[in-house]
C-alpha cells in the first residue's frame, strides 16, 4: 500500500535518511523503531508529504506522492490520520471543535451531525463527555486519546503514530497500545508507527523496521526481531550504549 | 588579515540570509494572495483577526494619537512663537499626523501588540505541530492562518490610523487653544484651509502598506519558528524588530514616492 524507494534526506548536511527501502502493506501495523533522533519521525512526516525527500519516491497505492502539487497530495491526505507526539490539538478550541473539525471543514454535515460523530469518536477512546473541555485541561494521555479520535474522525484509511507511547505512564502506555490495536482491527486500518518503546512495539506491530544511521538495518516480524542476530539490533533491544554493542 | 576574513564572512552570510529571507517572505505573500480568492473564504477568521488585530488596538492608538498631538502642538508652538507664525498650529499638527505620525505610530503601536502576538500564536502552533496538524488534515496552512492575518491587517490600519489621525488633532487642539491660548476659529480656519485630502489618503495608503508588512513579517517569523519556546522567543523578537524597520524604511520610500 505503501513503498518507500531509496528515500534520501539531509538536513544543514546532515544525512538524516539515507536510502530508504521500506513497504508498508495494506491492514497491518508497522512500526518503525530506533534510537532518539536517528530520524523516525522525519520518516514518517515523508510518508505524508509533509517534508519532500532529496531524492526517491514515496509510493500510496502507486501514487508518487513526491511528485505532487499541493492541491493533489491534499487529495491523498485525506485518506491518511495522523497522531502526533505532542497530539498537537488546537489550544484555542475545546476537544469536540478539535476532534469535529476536520468534519467542519471537508463535509456538509451539519453542527448537530458533526457532534454526533465527534460523541462517537470520542467514545471509541474512552472519553465520552468532554467535549467541553479544553486541551489545557487535559491530562497528557487524554491528549493523546483525543488526537487519536481526531486522526479517525474522517474514517481515514491509514493512521500514523509518532511516538504514541512517549512520555506516558505504564497504565497509559498499555491503554493506548489497546487503543491501537482495537481500532486498527475494528475499522480495518494500515497503521504506521514509529516508537522507541520496545514492549509496545512487541505488543502491536504485525512488522517492524529498525532504523539505525539514515537505513533500515532490519525488517521484519517481532519474531525475526526477538532472534536477529545483528548487533545493532540486539543492542537496541537490550539497551546496550552504541560504543559498547560491538565490545559486548 | 583573519580578522577581516571573519569580518567579511559574517557580513556575507548576514546579507545572504537577509537576501533569502527576503525571497522567502514574497513566496509566502504570493501563495496567501492566490489563496485569498479560493473558496472556502473563511470570512469568520478574517473578522475574528480583525477584532484582534484592529479592535483590541484602538485604545492604545487612540493613547499614542492623543499625546503625539499633544506634543507637537507645543514643540510647534515653541518654534511659530519665533516668528510670530502660531496661526499655522493646527495646520501643522494635522499635516504632521495625516502625513507622517499617524501611519507610522499607529502602525508602529500595532506591531508591538498584534505582530508579536501573531508571531507568537504561530510560533507555538509550529513547535507543537499545530501547523503540521493542519497540513495532514488537508487544510492549508498558509490559507487558514496567514490569509485572514493579512487581510485583517490590510484593513484595518487605515481605520486605525483613521483615529489617531483625529485623536492626534484633538491632542493638539487640547493643548494649542487649551493651554497655550491659540484662537480656536483661527486653529481650525488654517488646517481646513492648509490640509487637502491626498494628504489624508497618501497616509493611509501608507498604512495599509505598512499592515500588510507587519502582519506578513509576523506570520512568517512565527510559521518558521523552530527550537521550542526560546525559538518561539526569537521569533517574536525578530518580527518585531524586521517589522518597525521594515516600517520605517518603508516610510522613507513611501514618502519620497507619494509626496
Amino acid at each position: 500500500m505503501i513503498k518507500l524507494v531509496d528515500l534520501h534526506k539531509s538536513f544543514d548536511g546532515l544525512k538524516v535518511l539515507d536510502g530508504i527501502n521500506l513497504e508498508i502493506k495494506k491492514g497491518e501495523i508497522t512500526v518503525i523503531i530506533g534510537g532518539s533522533g536517528c530520524g523516525k519521525s522525519v520518516l514518517l512526516k515523508h510518508i505524508i508529504g509533509l517534508i519532500r525527500p532529496d531524492s526517491g519516491h514515496v509510493f500510496v497505492d502507486d501514487i508518487d506522492i513526491t511528485e505532487l502539487k499541493e492541491k493533489d497530495l491534499d487529495k491523498i491526505r485525506r485518506r491518511f490520520g495522523m497522531l502526533f507526539q505532542s497530539a498537537a490539538l488546537f489550544d484555542s478550541m475545546t476537544v469536540g471543535e478539535n476532534v469535529g473539525f476536520p468534519l467542519a471543514e471537508h463535509t456538509d454535515l451539519s453542527k448537530r451531525e458533526i457532534a454526533e460523530i465527534v460523541a462517537g469518536k470520542l467514545a471509541d477512546v474512552g472519553l465520552s463527555g468532554i467535549e467541553d473541555k479544553y486541551p489545557a485541561e487535559l491530562s497528557g494521555g487524554m491528549k493523546k486519546r483525543v488526537g487519536l479520535a481526531r486522526a479517525i474522525a474522517m474514517d481515514p484509511e491509514i493512521i500514523l503514530f509518532d511516538e504514541p507511547t512517549t512520555g506516558l505512564d505504564p497504565i497509559m502506555t498499555t491503554v493506548i497500545d489497546e487503543l491501537i490495536l482495537d481500532i486498527q482491527r475494528r475499522l480495518h486500518l494500515t497503521c504506521v508507527a514509529n516508537s522507541h518503546d520496545i514492549q509496545s512495539t512487541f505488543k502491536i506491530a504485525n512488522k517492524i523496521g529498525m532504523l539505525y544511521k539514515g537505513k533500515i538495518v532490519e525488517e521484519g516480524d517481532p519474531e525475526v526481531f526477538r532472534n536477529s542476530r545483528n548487533p545493532i539490533v540486539q543492542g537496541f533491544l537490550k539497551g546496550i550504549p552504541e560504543d559498547q554493542i560491538i565490545e559486548s | 588579515m583573519i580578522t577581516m576574513r571573519k569580518f567579511f564572512f559574517a557580513v556575507g552570510h548576514k546579507t545572504l540570509s537577509a537576501i533569502n529571507q527576503m525571497g522567502a517572505m514574497t513566496i509566502m505573500l504570493i501563495s496567501a494572495f492566490s489563496w485569498a480568492f479560493i473558496p472556502p473564504l473563511r470570512i469568520r477568521n478574517v473578522f475574528k483577526q480583525m477584532e484582534f488585530v484592529g479592535v483590541k488596538s484602538i485604545f492604545i492608538v487612540s493613547l499614542t494619537g492623543l499625546f503625539t498631538g499633544g506634543v507637537l502642538a507645543f514643540q510647534g508652538y515653541y518654534g511659530f512663537r519665533k516668528f510670530g507664525g502660531e496661526s499655522l498650529l493646527g495646520a501643522t499638527v494635522a499635516l504632521s499626523m495625516t502625513r507622517e505620525l499617524g501611519p507610522v505610530l499607529t502602525a508602529l503601536m500595532v506591531t508591538a501588540r498584534a505582530g508579536s502576538a501573531i508571531a507568537a500564536e504561530l510560533g507555538t502552533m509550529r513547535v507543537t505541530e499545530q501547523i503540521d496538524a493542519l497540513a495532514v488534515m488537508a487544510i492549508n496552512p498558509v490559507k487558514y492562518l496567514v490569509v485572514p492575518r493579512i487581510i485583517a491587517g490590510i484593513l484595518v490600519l487605515p481605520v486605525l490610523t483613521v483615529i489617531a489621525d483625529f485623536i492626534g488633532i484633538v491632542g493638539g487642539y487640547m493643548v494649542g487653544v487649551g493651554l497655550l491660548k491659540i484662537n480656536p476659529g483661527i486653529f481650525i480656519a488654517k488646517m481646513i484651509d492648509l490640509v487637502e485630502l491626498s494628504d489624508i489618503f497618501n497616509g493611509l495608503f501608507k498604512s495599509v502598506c505598512f499592515g500588510l508588512l507587519l502582519t506578513l513579517i509576523g506570520c512568517y517569523k512565527g510559521y518558521h519558528a523552530t527550537g521550542g519556546a526560546e525559538g518561539v522567543g526569537r521569533a517574536i523578537t525578530e518580527a518585531v524588530v524586521i517589522s518597525s524597520i521594515s516600517i520605517l524604511v518603508g516610510d522613507y520610500i513611501l514618502t519620497s514616492l507619494l509626496f
